[in-house]
């Protein structure tokens, strides 16, 4: 009896709660923020499987902050970045958010990686009222969030989700190529399985059927049996859910049967890494990609400068990654300094759902924000590999 | 040095040998009970992850360390718990009822492994472990009515008796604790008991086992689901503690990790299995701290001793940098394991015993003493 009165008040506050605004019952920290200095963390991959993104999101990440400091900081104050090291393992992810919470008390956690390491750790910062800010992985979890639980309202994501940019750029294919069989191959994690819906999705709201549907094993080398099967089918678009060396490796393959076909991979093939290892292969590649990937020499205007002071400070090219790493700090840095002078966790979770729209150097679509919704955008470009560039073929694209 | 006088032969096997080890293992029980309430969640959260993994440690300990059969596989059987209490907790089946049972699952999956392994020494059964971590893998990926697949399983806050554990409350890092402690006093217990003993012989010699009337089959089989169990109970913790699994947390490279907690630990004593999960769960964070505090207080050093504040700053500065560089943490990080194997095969419990023996011998220590005896080399042909 005891209990049910208990459930009864619950409930009754939890109705009561609801009828208020919401961002009045969502805690938000105002750990970090001193008179001279606002601290932000995150944690990369910066030693494990998928250091290739670590390490230059971090690279961004610094020159951001870099850049930001140099011209007077966010009203004033200078932001500090502190980095750990994940190496890809949720239990190391849970660790350096704790600590990054409790000894260095971060005011938000920026970019942070990879979806296990992201998702097994993000109760902890939302206990703590720490803002989860535009981690790279596009998968759901990072911007759906149940009004009930008022600290899920501290996530944020300004990916282009996996799910929505293969609808999208499938679409455009289809209309432009006509594709009599469709076909896939995916990696078998979340990742490739995010891929494979929006792949789904997409046939089925074209009414299509896929040709053949082929996946493998994270850490593949030999696609062979995979690829034979597709030609097999007579599949004239194959979609690619891959990374980096399964993309070239499917195209090699392809490549080595004769088989004349036209490939679209999904966003992370849209990396000029892809190009630097697979040259000639990857020609002809189409991708989804969500900006305009920047080279040194052909850059123009805030773009080159960035290149050049990219190169300067790392000794190395900038690549879609950086600038993924870059927009974060600089996406959380345009809210901060909208949240006024006078800066707490309430404000600048107000700013964040204020609607107003970050527009970045790279010319990509702008992102922003509602209280219902976190995700920044799903506009999306499809993009091809033309005498070893990735070229935008059209933008602006939807499903 | 404390002299023992025997009158009871049980004396030999008694857990607690003599009043000095109610006195340390006391003592070391009150820190360990009081430590939740001085130290805050960072260290918690580690602690509560060395608890797990010792766990773990000690029933690696049970079938490599005393039966002598290597695993590489014991992170399927991890994820087999983990798994189990993910599935169970969302039917609505209790903590206290998916707890014992996801032991008692992964202790059956453990005995089926046991079978084929009976054939197979040192590598091929590591190989053949492998396998089935493979297969386990597998089995998570492709089950998405049970497991989700890839996309992974969200595990909710453990709930006793209507009352939830959060992952990093007081009363979570008590429940690890006690579950480590019951497993070892367990683990100590079958040590002494006639199937330890006949563990620890099949370890030395199968032949020699065998001739004194050792079933070497249901040993192997025993000692395998016994270490599977244990392992079980260690994955719902972690799976509670995670909040979150998916296929590619239990890969190789974890069954690796906990194979480096008994090496370590020191592969021959249930107080290695503990000493290496501290090692291996805490040398990361420590480095991180290390990475952080280094600069700092050299360039606080160097500017009492007369360096200019300008200079100080850019050498913490530049320390820095040289501390987050990419990789300098897993160098380091594998040059400490490499030293352990090169110069401590005894492990970190070898060093500790070392430590102790040259106190209590002071002064006449003989390094010879821990010198690898030659008539415990087995060869291939005589098993």
């Amino acid at each position: 009896m005891r209990l049910s009165i208990l459930k009864a008040a619950l409930l009754g506050a939890a109705f009561g709660l609801a009828a208020l605004p919401a961002s009045a019952q969502t805690k938000v920290t105002n750990n970090g923020i001193t008179p001279t200095e606002i601290v932000i963390g995150t944690h990369q991959d910066l030693s494990g499987p998928i250091k290739g993104w670590g390490v230059p999101v971090l690279n961004g990440m610094k020159l951001a902050v870099e850049e930001i400091n140099a011209a007077g900081g966010i009203n004033g104050r200078k932001l500090r970045l502190i980095a750990e090291d994940s190496a890809y393992d949720p239990k190391k992810a849970v660790l350096a958010s704790q600590k990054l919470v409790e000894k260095d008390k971060i005011f938000a956690m920026v970019g942070p990686m990879g979806s296990p390491t992201v998702i097994a750790s993000q109760d902890i910062l939302f206990d703590a009222g720490v803002l989860q800010l535009f981690p790279l992985t596009a998968a759901e979890f990072t911007y759906k969030f149940d009004p009930k639980k008022p600290q899920e309202r501290l996530k944020f994501s300004n990916l282009l989700p996996y799910v929505e940019s293969t609808r999208a750029a499938l679409k455009y294919m289809v209309e432009q190529k006509k594709p009599k069989a469709v076909c896939i191959m995916y990696q078998d994690d979340e990742y490739g399985k995010n891929v494979f819906d929006g792949f789904t999705q997409q046939l089925d709201a074209m009414k299509m059927k896929p040709a053949a549907v082929t996946s493998y094993k994270r850490g593949a080398s030999d696609f062979s049996s995979q690829v034979a099967k597709m030609k097999s089918e007579n599949c004239d678009l194959v979609v690619l859910g891959t990374i980096l060396r399964e993309t070239i490796g499917a195209m090699a393959e392809a490549k080595k049967l004769g088989w004349d076909v036209t490939f679209l991979g999904a966003t992370p093939t849209n990396i000029p890494d892809t190009i630097g290892l697979g040259k000639d292969t990857v020609e002809g590649l189409y991708a989804a990609g969500a900006f305009e990937t920047p080279y040194a020499d052909t850059a123009k205007g805030r773009v080159k400068e960035w290149t050049e002071a990219y190169k300067k400070m790392f000794g190395t090219e900038a690549n879609t990654q950086s600038v993924i790493g870059y927009n974060a700090v600089m996406t959380f840095a345009f809210f901060a300094e909208l949240a006024g002078k006078e800066l707490t966790g309430a404000k600048m979770l107000a700013a964040l759902e204020g609607g107003k729209a970050y527009m970045d150097i790279f010319n990509s679509p702008p992102s922003k924000f509602s209280n219902t919704n976190h995700l920044a955008n799903t506009i999306t470009q499809v993009q091809q590999v033309k005498n070893g560039r990735w070229v935008v073929i059209k933008d602006g694209l939807a499903f | 040095m404390r002299f023992i006088f025997k009158t009871d032969y049980d004396q030999d096997i008694r857990i607690l040998k003599h009043s000095g080890y109610w006195w340390s293992y006391g003592i070391l029980l009150a820190v360990m009970v009081a430590t939740p309430y001085v130290l805050g969640s960072y260290m918690q959260s580690q602690l509560v992850f060395v608890f797990i993994y010792a766990i773990v440690g000690v029933a690696l300990m049970i079938l490599t360390g005393f039966t002598g059969q290597a695993s590489l596989g014991h992170a399927a059987f991890l994820a087999i718990g983990a798994y189990t209490a993910g599935f169970m907790q969302s039917l609505g089946v209790p903590f206290i009822v998916y707890f014992p049972l996801a032991a008692v699952l992964t202790g059956v999956v453990g005995a089926l492994v046991g079978f084929p392994a009976l054939r197979l020494h040192g590598i091929y059964l590591v190989i053949a472990t492998i396998a089935f971590a493979f297969i386990v893998e597998e089995v998570l990926a492709r089950w998405e009515s049970v497991t989700h697949g890839n996309e992974g399983m969200r595990v909710r806050t453990l709930d006793l008796f209507d009352i939830p554990i959060p992952r990093d409350s007081d009363a979570f890092y008590f429940l690890c604790l006690l579950v480590l402690v019951g497993v070892s006093v367990l683990a100590l217990n079958l040590l002494r008991s006639p199937t330890g003993r006949a563990f620890i012989a099949i370890r030395d010699s199968e032949t020699a086992g065998k001739s004194m009337g050792i079933d070497l089959a249901a040993y192997k089989v025993k000692s395998f689901a016994i270490s599977a169990a244990i392992t079980g109970m260690a994955g719902v913790l972690f799976a509670h503690k995670m909040t979150f699994i998916s296929p590619e947390m239990f890969t190789l490279l974890l069954s690796i990790e906990f194979i480096m907690v008994i090496i370590i630990g020191g592969a021959f004593g249930v107080h290695g299995a503990i000493f290496g999960a501290i090692f291996i769960v805490m040398v990361d964070p420590f480095l991180t701290a290390l990475k952080d505090d280094v600069p700092v207080l050299v360039s606080s050093i160097a500017s009492s001793l007369g360096m200019a504040k300008e200079t100080a700053t850019d050498l913490r500065d530049d320390l820095s940098r040289i501390g987050s560089a990419a990789g300098l943490k897993g160098a380091i990080y594998g040059l400490i394991i490499m030293m352990f194997i090169l110069f401590e095969p005894y492990g970190l419990y070898g060093r500790w015993l070392k430590v102790k023996l040259f106190f209590q011998l002071f002064p006449l220590y003989k390094r010879a003493t821990f010198k690898r005896q030659k008539t415990y080399v087995k060869s291939e042909r005589n098993r």
